[in-house]
């Protein structure tokens, strides 16, 4: 009797451990977002050290949400004029997102270090307008911690984001480049 | 007064009228960044009750402090360092938590403020003091609690 019960607690143990579920999602609490604007009169560029983001390893769904005040630009007037209501009225809307889905997830080995390619699929909210956003990037295992590194343009006027009057019609592009690295570890 | 005269005096000041528009406009396009530690403390508060106004509502909350321009408000905020660590931008950042809370308060330092607040440690209580930029909420994508998100600070007691 003593024997069995023995066997079954150590046989409970081990199935406990062995089955027991990985912890998959990363989290990352300092990403860096930047965006990039070209025209023949000024190039404008913008940084955010201050984005949170979520990976999934068994799923590949990956969430970023970027606070839209923490942007910063190299000019004072441009950064008003982005938080401002006729730009993305960061005060009424603080936060930007994108949830999404790696669509190669088999492609990508969590257990192995290296860097691999990664396509993902998602929506982005600015402001109240949600859009699916494709986008193409890279996975880099290293470790228990996965960097994301992606880059895709974003077209203002799908998202409400128009220039009826004033200087930013000229200065800024109809089309920003965005760049994304964060850095996800275990919580 | 000639109409020579007359003339003179239109051209010459519609010329200063010119410059002096072009130096407003030169020097609104290049004026300086708010220099938030020279600025005055709109509110004094701790970490937690900061967190809890949030947590109760969001609306309100943004609505009471952050601004249309971005130069939201300035707080001085009182808690207890949970953690040290350094941002992808090279900045000190302190989280101000009390043990068992869902979120804190998250401030990021400059390249000015950086050496003290990184001599820090957790545990300490200080007061920071800087500009919001976001609060914190519990968000059901990311599946956690975001903190609420201070830069620019500096340490002040």
């Amino acid at each position: 009797m003593k024997k069995t019960t023995f066997l079954s607690i150590t046989m409970l143990a081990f199935a406990l451990v062995a089955f027991r579920p990985a912890a998959t999602k990363l989290v990352s609490k300092a990403g860096h977002i930047s965006f990039y604007s070209h025209t023949a009169v000024e190039d404008i560029t913008a940084n955010n050290y201050k984005v949170t983001s979520t990976i999934e390893t068994t799923t590949g769904d990956v969430v970023f949400s970027a606070p839209m005040q923490s942007f910063e630009f190299e000019k004072a007037l441009m950064q008003e004029h982005f938080n401002s209501k006729d730009f993305l009225n960061t005060k009424e809307f603080p936060k930007a997102k994108f949830t999404g889905k790696i669509t190669n997830l088999s492609a990508i080995d969590f257990s192995k270090d290296g860097t691999y390619d990664a396509a993902v699929t998602g929506e982005l909210t600015l402001k109240e307008t949600t859009k699916p956003v494709n986008a193409k990037g890279t996975v880099t295992v290293k470790g228990s911690s996965v960097i994301v590194d992606t880059k895709f343009n974003l077209t203002l006027s799908d998202y409400g984001i128009v220039f009826k009057k004033g200087k930013p019609s000229t200065n800024v592009a109809k089309e920003v480049e965005v760049a994304v690295h964060a850095e996800h570890s275990a919580e | 007064m000639t109409r020579k005269k007359i003339f003179r005096t239109v051209i010459l000041s519609a010329i200063g009228a010119i410059i002096l528009s072009a130096g407003i406009a030169l020097y609104l396009f290049n004026k300086p960044h708010r220099d938030v530690q020279a600025a005055t403390v709109d509110y004094t508060l701790s970490s937690s009750a900061l967190v809890e106004e949030y947590l109760a509502s969001a609306e309100k909350a943004n609505d009471k402090y952050l601004s249309d321009e971005g130069n939201s408000k300035i707080l001085a905020i009182k808690g207890k360092v949970q953690s040290v660590s350094v941002d992808l931008n090279g900045q000190v950042v302190l989280l101000l938590k009390e043990d068992g809370e869902k979120a804190g308060v998250s401030c990021t330092f400059t390249a000015q403020t950086n050496e003290y607040a990184g001599r820090i440690q957790p545990g300490q209580v200080v007061t920071v003091k800087g500009v919001i930029r976001s609060g914190a909420g519990y968000d059901e994508d990311l599946e956690l609690y975001e903190d609420v998100i201070v830069e620019k600070c500096d340490i002040i007691n």
